[in-house]
């Protein structure tokens, strides 16, 4: 067990490494003289070069890795143009809006993939089986921009039920003292049931948008893993002790469909994070993905610079805490992985 | 076991591939209007008879768009199938049969382009090497990679101890007709579902791209691109300049995962599915 651990962390931090050397040459490669573009076309050579050496951009490229994998690790992600602001704070402030929007977005992938899932397996008609497979290869296919903007389509300019592109809070809304960033929890700590029932409505189509593709990859994993599962013969006991077959899928194949599950949890979550870039723009959500697309609208790439890196170290850390969660779960897996290396 | 053609699914996504493959090779051709072509005196006109899509807010022909649409996203997929395929490919036969320290290394450097989202990783190359419609099939390909080289990887590991390969190498064939004649045939079912699955993933990607900025550019008729264009009119009532490339996107993202669906259940029965993504 600890072998594997300390096996999987080594080869965790070796792919961070390379993650990290392939985004610093994409930089590199990025035209344009970093100094120079921070102090403007009218600053004197003398106040470049000065910025050069303090930026660390004179040294060999080794060092100028080195310096530059030092300032991300201690925070200091870059100066932004556009805003005038350090790139860490900007994402900071967006961030909670993001995961925000994330919680919500997954919390509507998982229940909607586990009911399919179910009902697909335990109802195993044309029409239901159809029309869910129908939903998840929609679900996959569909670029999550163009659905969100075909949703306020419908639901806000034609029925009107929901509000449209406005971010995360109607104009008219107070917003509630921040506790933690995420609106929901801060109206509800507030007690302020107008406030929370309008990020609620302002979280719908959004999170639905950003879910789906989660969705469909979830309901096709779990599906997979139902179907192969509700064979075996522990469901056969299940059913033999009385229980309904439904019962005996919900109780017992069910839990046992979650383990691959958690083990794509991290793949999951890039979905999510990649998403967001795409999605937030739509509902002009004020989170972290938003601002990357400023920022390249804007032709401020050094957001997008932080946000790749960035990006790249929580996919990361996440697929190692979740395999290291899977093998404590499961013997199997830790066997599995720990002989074969 | 079902064969291939036997369903309705599958013939849905055979028709829908052919649709977009003929509109995309001829439409440009058969088509009066460039998709580029301005025409003032009927901006933002909605879809009629001589404007089946209508026009957008500078009088171009949005079918025009679409038709040179399908003819680029088609194009890049290919691209990229193809750049994923041989390059992933060989780094996957040759960490496949390669010994230990050359199958480490090479997985390693897998590794670290797959510790990015694909998206973010597509990304990523389009700010490095410039914004536009070439960087961003490269970024794209270069995110494919990681999918093809450790399937490849599998296939050939599996493969090579097979009882043939081992009596081939017993009777002294060379290391490259081994790989020609014995491993490579053998991957070629995991391989042409991959092509197809990857496919999909690579026009889906196109789209994003073109949608935040990184790919083509606006005036460019990519469907991505195409969609940003008409996001700002949607709300308006001009829905059509959005409406239809998404609908470009999603039916050719759908007829792709269809088929690699399809070629899946036919050619290995018994795997379970590799997922990309």
């Amino acid at each position: 067990m600890l072998r594997l651990i300390s096996g999987r962390i080594v080869t965790s931090l070796i792919s961070l490494v390379g993650a990290s050397l392939i985004a610093f040459v994409l930089l590199r490669l990025t035209p344009g003289d970093p100094a120079r573009l921070f102090l403007g076309q009218f600053a004197g050579e003398d106040a470049v070069q000065a910025l050069r050496a303090e930026l660390g951009l004179n040294g060999s490229i080794l060092s100028q890795y080195w310096i530059y994998m030092g300032r991300f690790l201690s925070g200091d992600w870059g100066f932004s143009y556009s805003t005038g602001q350090s790139v860490a704070g900007l994402l900071l402030a967006r961030f909670p809006a993001t995961v925000e929007l994330g919680l919500f977005a997954f919390f509507f992938a998982f229940v909607a993939a586990v009911s399919c899932a179910l009902v697909s397996v335990y109802r195993r008609g044309p029409v239901s089986d159809g029309g869910v497979r129908a939903l998840s290869f929609f679900a996959q296919g569909v670029p999550p921009f163009w659905f969100g903007l075909m949703m306020l389509l419908v639901f806000f300019e034609g029925f009107g039920w929901l509000p449209g592109p406005e971010g995360r809070l109607g104009l008219r809304i107070i917003p509630p003292p921040t506790v933690t960033g995420l609106l929901t929890v801060d109206s509800l700590l507030a007690g302020d049931w107008t406030a929370f029932k309008d990020a609620i409505r302002h979280l719908i189509l959004p999170a639905v948008t950003l879910g789906l593709m989660p969705f469909g990859f979830l309901y096709r994993l779990l599906r997979a893993n139902l179907e192969g599962i509700t064979r075996e013969p522990f469901i056969t006991v299940a059913r033999g002790r009385g229980l309904t077959r439904w019962a005996a899928y919900v109780r017992h194949a069910l839990p046992n469909a979650f383990l691959p599950t958690l083990t794509a949890a991290g793949l999951l979550f890039g979905q999510l994070l990649a998403g967001s870039v795409l999605v937030e723009r739509v509902f002009v959500w004020p989170g972290a993905g938003a601002l990357v697309t400023d920022g390249v609208l804007k032709q401020d790439f050094s957001v997008v610079q932080a946000f790749i890196l960035l990006s790249a170290f929580i996919y990361v850390l996440t697929s190692l805490v979740v395999d290291i969660l899977a093998a404590m779960l499961d013997p199997r897996v830790a066997q599995s992985q720990g002989g074969g290396r | 076991m079902r064969r291939i053609g036997d369903d309705k699914t599958f013939a849905l996504a055979v028709l829908i591939a052919a649709l977009l493959i003929v509109g995309a090779l001829l439409g440009p051709l058969v088509w009066p209007l460039g998709p580029l072509d301005m025409d003032f005196g009927a901006p933002l006109a909605a879809p009629s008879f001589a404007h089946p899509m209508g026009t957008d807010s500078n009088g171009r022909d949005v079918f025009a768009r679409f038709l040179t649409g399908a003819r680029i996203s088609l194009a890049v997929g290919a691209i990229v199938v193809l750049a994923g395929l041989v390059v992933g490919g060989a780094i996957g036969v040759a960490a496949g049969i390669g010994g230990r320290v050359v199958d480490t290394i090479l997985m390693r450097l897998i590794d670290a382009l797959a510790a990015f989202p694909p998206l973010i990783l597509a990304m990523a190359v389009t700010v490095g090497l410039g914004v536009g419609l070439k960087t961003a099939a490269i970024g794209i390909a270069l995110s494919s990679v990681p999918f093809f080289a450790r399937l490849m990887r599998g296939d050939i590991l599996r493969i090579r101890t097979l009882p043939f390969v081992e009596a081939s190498v017993a009777m002294g064939a060379k290391r490259g007709r081994i790989i020609a004649r014995h491993l490579l045939p053998h991957t070629a079912p995991t391989m042409l579902v991959q092509c197809a699955s990857v496919f999909g993933y690579a026009i889906l990607t196109l789209a994003g791209l073109g949608f935040i900025g990184l790919g083509a550019q606006i005036p460019e008729p990519e469907w991505g691109a195409m969609i940003t264009d008409g996001m700002q009119y949607a709300l308006t009532g001009q829905w059509w300049l959005a409406l239809f490339p998404g609908l470009g996107v999603l039916l050719a993202v759908i007829a792709a995962n269809l088929l690699a669906d399809r070629l899946e259940e036919s050619l290995n029965p018994r795997s379970a599915r590799n997922q990309v993504r």
